[in-house]
This record gives structure tokens, sequence and C-alpha cells, in this order.
């Protein structure tokens, strides 16, 4: 069969398949779903740091209208806990949730009301009275707390060559110390859970990444099988890395719907979404960096210093893209986390290469100036094709292009190289660069296939637990299946989000492109296979699906396809690469700045929809800005409270912030990252932005900013008069 | 109210909406493909398709008021609400928002909870022409007035222009935010129309009816909606064409084979 038919398949930017849905408000979130005889949960926080809790008094809140339980650890359910000293969080962590009198930050539950309508929760919620004995001794303070920092005990710290001697044969050196505060993700959808408790078995339509993780977090909390428990999550509100993991609210309603027979829905509230679904942590981070006059790196240095919570371990790899980015041979990379009575910190978008792009990034720009060399040439001269941390070559690496080709986008030979010589009227304008770098992990995913022969026409059903939170994962999967069926993808139906389909690695990490497209794909060849086989046709043969069923007298086929990495994968690095260009305007008297425009290069394998992918790419710039302009969570010095507890005081990027934006897709497929040759794109748009802005802003002002968001007050403490200070 | 089985028998394939035999004409399931599709639908399927795509009357698949022995809610408080053209007469707590009275008493799940604060706008709704945040409208003081949801806007099966622009311009990621941002927008076509001001506009004595919004008004007047995908750009260019009438073309692009050798070989 020749490929007459527009099949829609891999590579065409066709609309997003359930975007009608979208569009129409009828897609349908975890709290959306019509269960019969539901009631409302609403979870009640702590209002110390750290301590007991001395006596609750319910009475009130019992006495209300409407009100079923008012849960807190006197007469919850006892679960499993967690076991050891601040074990390391995971995306399949159990959540257990209260257990004790124990307090160990603000903001962590300490009960849950249920009631027959939310007005009645809410309201009862705030009549629970409880009497704290606060424990003085919380760390709440970051500053004053670094004495208290310890090295995590898995294997993070890494060195190659000799720093020392590095530092020694350098021409330049730059020491410099870059701070990136509490960050939170912040989805749309505010984190939410719909959860029955029926004769032991227990069905939660939750706002989660991965379904099959949510799922061991539940069965493993509650000490049940697992395959009494179902998870389901159609569609997602947006994650981030904030619903890779369970958190404690699903728990809750879980345990609430056991006591109270009845379905309880839970919905965080976006003050709660601060203290109950993870954060990004602050990360200090010192450089080192030492180069020859000519621009060839001799050393490189990463240190940073985080924190933890009491009770669990996270610790965000801030200096990965130190070891792999550049072609340094004296290399360290450290880490200390301070563990604080505060939320555990997990992964949010890019976690280590959004943070630790911009001290190396930042660091790469100020050796550049230092040496008077073009900032985009100092980072060709250090290109590498090999990953010298892990030994290997790269997959595939055209960082160079991306450079290159972003440079004569954007214009880049008008930018002038001496800052604060670039000016229209009030404005200074800059020019910034950085380099991106993610990694492009691919798992093993399990995916089915369905076959419905109608007339002449093929219907595929592709089913499996993977989840779209935004990413473009039904289109993607509905057009790889249209390619490998050779039908129109208009005959592709996609099932995901159901712990009852197939098991994936869900949504995180850019991992999900390239494992659900390739399982998804694996079935759609098993299926294929198999017609033909049964048949005695030879594989190489081209004939159509439809005749295939036909051959087989068959109306209806099922089959099932696995995919994983294969021996190859693991003999390379597989990542992706990018460039990010910026043009900044800084108003000379009140530091107020407007990024103009922006230009991103992807180098990321595949492009499997180029719609979806500028999607990927602008939405990562997007948190990007928001990173090197506002956002910021600040912490209260003396009660340990979270001082931004809306979007009034976090300021995400809205609609003006931002600036046009081109994007070039480099045309690469890597065959080594696996069979499509798909790379990840997800958390790649977000990498190294902080950095392309704060360099412009260097370029318009000649004042080096290292600490983020770079507020206008920041700029005039900096000083907007002329002069650079490096 | 249905639950998932009783929503499986409720689906008639024989009698589907305007709207239900759009989706499906989009999906380009005709006859009896488009029987069996129906046939087909799985329970698990049912949470993408059946209880989004299926909603043979608007109302028929709300929620039923709450049983009467639980329904002593404080200040009780009765009031009929019109929502897109029709009229649902309502018993509720006076406490309850427009918002939540839409989203747990009506079914209308479209108009999305993000903050509850009124600040990031992802309950936008129209309100007698006019673009309102319907979680600081009380649902008690909407008693005679002209509700529009995202559920509202498409008209004889066919869905509103900008939410046919929203979809050609992937204005949207997880689409939480985009009832919202939709609703804001065709109110905003509104609002241009009258001539009305904004932060950004340059000479407030120039002010006439029939403005050509600029792109910086655009993103200024959709400043209200936060989308955390990051799908600004593709917004903006939505709503410009469906004001405008002039198509926007994509900002992407692929290097092509001249300019990666170029790059490589530099």
């Amino acid at each position: 069969m020749t490929k007459s038919i527009n099949t829609s398949g891999v590579g065409s930017a066709i609309n997003r398949v359930e975007g009608h849905l979208k569009v129409m408000g009828k897609a349908k979130y975890a709290s959306e779903f019509p269960i019969e005889n539901k009631v409302y949960g609403q979870g009640i926080n702590s209002t110390i740091a750290k301590g007991e809790i001395v006596s609750i008094d319910t009475s009130e809140a019992e006495k209300l209208e409407g009100v079923l339980k008012v849960i807190t650890y006197k007469n919850a359910e006892k679960l499993k806990t967690l076991e050891g000293v601040r074990p390391e969080i995971a995306t399949d962590t159990i959540a257990p949730v209260l257990q004790s009198n124990k307090v160990h930050y603000f903001g962590q539950y300490v009960g849950l009301v249920v009631a027959e309508t939310f007005e009645q929760a809410q309201y009862a919620a705030s009549l629970v009275k409880f009497e704290y004995k606060k424990d003085p001794s919380a760390v709440i303070d970051f500053e004053k707390s670094r004495s208290k920092a310890y090295t995590p005990d898995n294997d993070s710290n890494y060195s190659r060559g000799n720093m020392d001697q590095g530092l020694a044969e350098a021409d330049m050196v730059v020491e410099q110390t870059y701070n990136t505060p509490i960050e939170h993700h912040h989805p749309m959808e505010l984190h939410a859970v719909i959860a029955s408790w029926d004769n032991g078995k227990v069905t939660a339509y939750a706002s989660q990444q991965i379904i099959e993780d949510a799922k061991i977090a539940i069965s493993g909390t509650f000490q049940i099988p697992k395959k009494d428990v179902r998870v389901i999550s159609p569609f997602v509100g947006g994650g981030f890395g904030s619903k890779l993991n369970l958190d404690r609210h699903v728990i809750m309603a879980v345990m609430a719907s056991k006591m109270v027979d009845r379905p309880v829905q839970v919905t965080v509230t976006r003050t709660q979404m601060f203290t109950n679904t993870n954060m990004r942590q602050q990360n200090e981070q010192k450089m080192r960096v030492g180069a020859k006059k000519d621009g060839i790196l001799t050393a490189l240095s990463h240190e940073t210093l985080s924190h933890t919570s009491t009770t669990q371990e996270f610790q965000e790899p801030c200096g990965m893209v130190s070891k792999m980015l550049y072609n340094v041979a004296n290399n360290e990379v450290t880490y200390k986390l301070i563990p604080m009575n505060m939320q555990t910190p997990f992964a949010m978008r890019a976690p280590g290469e959004a943070t630790g792009s911009f001290a190396l990034e930042s660091a790469m720009d100020e050796m550049a100036w230092k040496l008077k060399m073009d900032p985009i040439e100092f980072r060709i001269k250090n290109d590498t094709q090999t990953d010298l941390h892990e030994e290997r070559p790269f997959s595939s690496r055209l960082l160079v292009e991306c450079l290159r080709i972003g440079a004569e986008k954007f214009g880049w030979k008008d930018r002038k190289p001496e800052p604060r010589t670039n000016k229209k009227g009030n404005w200074l304008i800059g020019y910034g660069v950085s380099a991106a770098s993610r990694n492009s992990p691919y798992q093993k995913t399990h995916s089915k296939v369905i076959l419905e022969l109608d007339e002449d026409k093929v219907f595929a059903t592709i089913q499996m637990d993977a989840t779209d939170i935004g990413t473009g994962s039904y289109t993607i999967i509905a057009q790889t299946a249209s390619e490998y069926l050779k039908i129109p993808v208009e005959q592709v139906n996609v099932e995901l989000g159901d712990s009852d389909f197939p098991i994936t690695p869900g949504s995180g990490g850019s991992w999900g492109a390239a494992s659900f497209c390739n399982g998804a794909r694996a079935a759609c060849e098993n299926a294929i296979k198999t017609l033909k086989n049964n048949r005695n046709i030879a594989q190489d043969e081209e004939v159509a699906v439809s005749e295939l069923l036909k051959k087989n007298q068959l109306t209806k086929f099922e089959a099932e396809g696995m995919a994983e990495p294969s021996a190859e994968f693991e003999k390379y690095s597989v990542f992706s690469f990018g460039a990010n260009f910026s043009e900044v305007w800084v108003d000379k008297d009140t530091g107020m700045y407007r990024i103009k425009r922006m230009v991103n290069v992807a180098s990321a394998g595949k492009i499997l929809n180029p719609k979806t992918a500028y999607g990927q790419i602008i939405g990562g710039l997007t948190m990007g800005v928001g990173m090197v302009l506002a956002e910021q969570t600040r912490v209260e010095p003396n009660f340990g409270n979270f001082i931004t507890r809306s979007f009034a005081d976090y300021h995400v990027p809205v609609n003006l912030d931002l600036a046009n934006i081109d994007v070039i897709f480099l045309p690469e497929e890597d065959k080594i990252a696996n069979k499509m040759g798909i790379k990840g794109i997800g958390e790649l748009g977000i990498t190294s932005v902080a950095a392309s802005v704060s360099n412009a802003i260097f370029n318009a002002t000649g004042k080096r900013m290292r600490d983020l968001p770079i507020t206008p007050e920041k700029l005039i403490e900096a000083g907007l008069e002329e002069g650079v200070t490096a | 109210m249905k639950d998932i089985d009783k929503w499986n028998e409720a689906v008639d394939p024989d009698n589907l909406s305007d709207d239900e035999n759009m989706i499906l004409d989009a999906m380009g399931l005709n006859g009896s493909s488009r029987r069996k599709f129906l046939k087909q639908v799985s329970a698990a399927s049912l949470s993408i398709y059946a209880s989004s795509f299926f909603t043979s009357e608007l109302f028929a698949n709300t929620m039923k008021d709450l049983p009467e022995k639980t329904t002593a809610l404080l200040n009780e408080i009765k009031v009929n609400i019109k929502v897109n053209d029709m009229v649902k007469p309502l018993t509720l707590d006076s406490r309850t928002s427009l918002l939540d009275a839409l989203r747990e008493r009506l079914g209308l799940t479209g108009t999305k909870k993000g903050c509850d604060h009124g600040q990031c706008g992802a309950c936008t709704v129209i309100i007698d022409g006019k673009r309102n945040l319907s979680c600081l409208t009380l649902a008690a003081t909407c008693e005679g007035k002209e509700i529009t949801t995202v559920e509202g806007l498409a008209k004889n099966g066919e869905m509103h222009p900008m939410q046919q622009a929203f979809l050609k311009h992937d204005g949207f990621q997880c689409g939480y935010c985009t009832p919202g941002q939709i609703c804001s927008s065709v109110a905003l076509l509104e609002e241009a129309k009258n001539g009305e001001v904004s932060y950004v506009t340059e000479d407030l004595k120039k002010v006439q009816s029939g403005l050509s919004l600029s792109e910086e008004e655009i993103r200024e007047r959709m400043s209200g909606n936060i989308c955390r995908c990051g799908a600004y750009n593709n917004i903006v260019q939505a709503f410009k064409e469906v004001h405008t009438g002039n198509d926007e073309m994509p900002t992407w692009e692929f290097a092509t084979q001249e300019q990666m050798d170029k790059a490589k070989n530099a």
C-alpha cells in the first residue's frame, strides 16, 4: 500500500484531538465528575512551624448543619508511616496524614471537615480550634541555619580532574554566587480528588500526572492490594511537577469516604497550593569558572546549598548542567541540604536544569565579558560531543547549530557588546543569549490497541494509563497510531488516564512523548504483525489494516505492545539541546523592564506535532520569564509561614509580560534515543531562559543581577547610573 | 444526578443534540460507524467521552437539589438562575458563589475554579454582556440576569468563532483556563466595539467606538486571565484573527538543511 491517504501522521501540525472538548468546556477534570451522593471535605492547616497539638475543640464545627465528620489525628485511621530519617521522596511515595499530634511545618494538614456542601465544610473548618505547644527550635530561616546543612547521602557529589589545578591554569576566574528563591508550580487546576471507598475498593478521580504511581501510593498508604485501587485522570489541568506524586489531600479524601461511607471531594485551595502540593526550594549556587585567554575552559565547579524538610529528603540536581554541558577537564559538583520546618520540596519543571542553568549560563556570560569574547563563540569553543560526566557520547548534540541558527534569526550581529550603548529615549536595550540542555529519558511503556472494522474503515482505539497534562499526549498518540496503522487520524480514538489501562511512566521528566508514542507504536506494530502472521502474509508486504482484518475474517482485534530503551540507548547520553535569545528594554530611571522579543531554537529529536511542540516551548519560556520577572515565595522569618499566599502576591507571568516568541525546530531524528527518534521537549523550554534575560539586562545596563527574581527595586539598588559593575 | 453507569444507559444514539452530532461529525463518524462508536464507548472512556459529549439537554445532566433533610441551609435562599437561555430555580446557601452554583449545583463544570479569589480569571463568565468573575459574584445577586458560560457560546451546533480560533491556534494546553480565556475574549470583542479604554490606551481623548486593538492592547486586556501553561502568544493570535478577520500565521519554523550546513561549517 502506498501512502496516498492523508494519515495526518507523525509530524503534522494538526489541532489537538481533544481540543474541541477544552474550548467548549466539556473536558472533565478531577472534581467535575458527577458522582452521586458526593460530599465535600475541607482541609485544615497548622498555624505553627514546629510543635505539638495539645488540644482540639471540634464541638462548634460538629454542631453545624450539614457537618458529617471532623477528622483529626485523634480519630483518623492508622496508616503506613514513613520509615527512617528523612527518606527520599519519590513519585510513588506513600502520603500518611493526620497520624500524630506532631507538627513539622506551618501549613501541614491537621484536620479535615466533611460536610454536605462546600460552603458548610469551608465554614466548619474555620470553627475547629487547635491549641499548640510551640517548639522554639523550628528551623525556618535559611540564612541563619547554614551550619545545619548536611551532605545528602545519594552519590550526588561528583568530581573529575583537579579543580585547584584547573583554576591555577586559568587566565581568568569568575567566582560568583547565584540565588533562586522558593517557587511554586501553580497549575491552574487546583489539586482535587473525588474519592470513594466501597467495600475495601478505592476509586479516585484525582488530578495526577502518573497514574500508576498514584495507585502505588494509595495502596501503600492504606496497605491494601494494588488491584483494589483505581485512579482516573483523563484531563489534568496542568502539573509542572506538582502532581507527579500523590499529595495528602487524596489520602484524606479516601479516609473520609471510608468514615462517612460516601464519596468525598477535596479541592485544595489556592492558598493550600503553597503549603500542601510541593514547591521548588531555594537554591544558593556558588560557581567557580576558570578559562584561558583564548576562551578554553580549564575549571568549573558548581556548589549548591539548599533545603529539604525535616521529614523527607529531596535534592534538586542543580549541578547536572555543569557536569555535561561544556568541555572542561576539571569539574566539581556538590550539594548540601538544610533540613527545615517547611514542606518537602519536590520536582518543578526541569528540576536541576531550570535553576542550575541560571547559575551556569550567567557565569558563562560573565566569563565571556571578562574575556571580551562573544558569548556565543565562547560557548561554541567549549562544545563537546562527549558527555564527560557519563563518559559516553551524546546520542546527538546540535548545540552549535542551535546557537548559530538562533543568532541569525535573532539578529545577534546587531548586538553592541559594550553595555549601555544601545539606547532609545529612556530605554537601555540589551541582547542576551544562553545555551540549554535537558536530559531526555525514555521509559518502559505498555499500550493496547483495539481495531474495529466498519465496512472499509478501520477505527482504532489506543488505551494506556498515560496522562495529558496539556502536553498534547492525546494528539501525538493519535498521530502515532495513524502513522503506524496507516489510517486517518480521525479514525483514531485515544483513551488515557485510567489505571485500568496498560501501565506507562506517566507525564513528567520530559519522558512522556517518547515513551507514550513508542508504546503506542509497539501495540500497532504488534497488531499488524500478528494479523499478517495469522494469514502467512510476509511482514514486508504492504497490506492495508482493513484488508488484514478482512483476510483474518475479523471485525475486531486487540493487541498489546511494550516499548523500552534499547541496549544501544544505554551506551549514550540522551539530551535535548537549545538556545535562548532575549531582547530586553530597561527604563534607566525606574528599573522597570520589558522583554520585547525572544527566539528559541530547539533540538529535541523528531517533532511529532509542531503546533503542540511550540506550545511546550513557549510554555517553558513563559515559566522561565516568571522566574526572572517575579516568581518568589517568601517565608515569614518569625513564624515560618509563607507571606505569599495567593496570585495577588505570588506573581506569575500574565499576557502583557510576554513578548513575541519565534521558535525554530532543528530537523532532527535521534534513532539512538528510540525507534521513533523522539526526545523530550516539555522542560527544554524553561531551561536557561532566566539567564538569557539576565544576560540581556547586563548588556542593557552594565549591572550583573545574580538573585532571582530580578525586580525593578533590585535594579535600582544595583544602581542604574553609568558604568559597568561586573 | 447520574453516576457513570446510569450515564451509560442514558446515552441514546438516536437522540443526540446538535452539539453532539457536530462533535461526532468532526470526528468523522457517520452512519453505522457512529452508532457503533456510541455502543463501543466503554465505561472507562465514558470519563472522557460520554460525560463530556453527551449533553442532550443542557440541564439534563444537572445535579438534583440536595435531599431535604440536608438542605437546612444557613440563610437559605431561592434564586432563579438564567444560564445559557435556560432558567433553573435553585435553593441555595446564601454564601454560594455563582461559580459554585454553576459547578456544583447545575453541573456546568465548564466554568473553572482556579483561585476562588478573583485573581486568575478561570471562572470568567459573561453576565449581561460583560465579563465577570463568577467566584466573586454571589449566586443570590444573579436573579434576572443573563448569564452565558462557555457551554452556551456554541450556536446551532457550531462553535463560536473564538472557540474555533482557540482550537486552530492552540490557544491552550491543559485547557483549564480556556473557558475563562474564551469568555473574556468574546466579551472583549464587544468592549472594542464599544470603544472602552484600558490601562495602555495611549490617548484617552481619542477613544472611539469600533476600536482596532493593538497587540499590546490585547495583551493588557487579556492579562486578567492567567494561563500557567503559557499559551499567551497563541491566545493573542486567536483573538487577533477573530478581531481583524485576517489569518494569523504561526511563529514556529523548521531550520532548513542549508541553515544546518551553514551553522555546522561556520
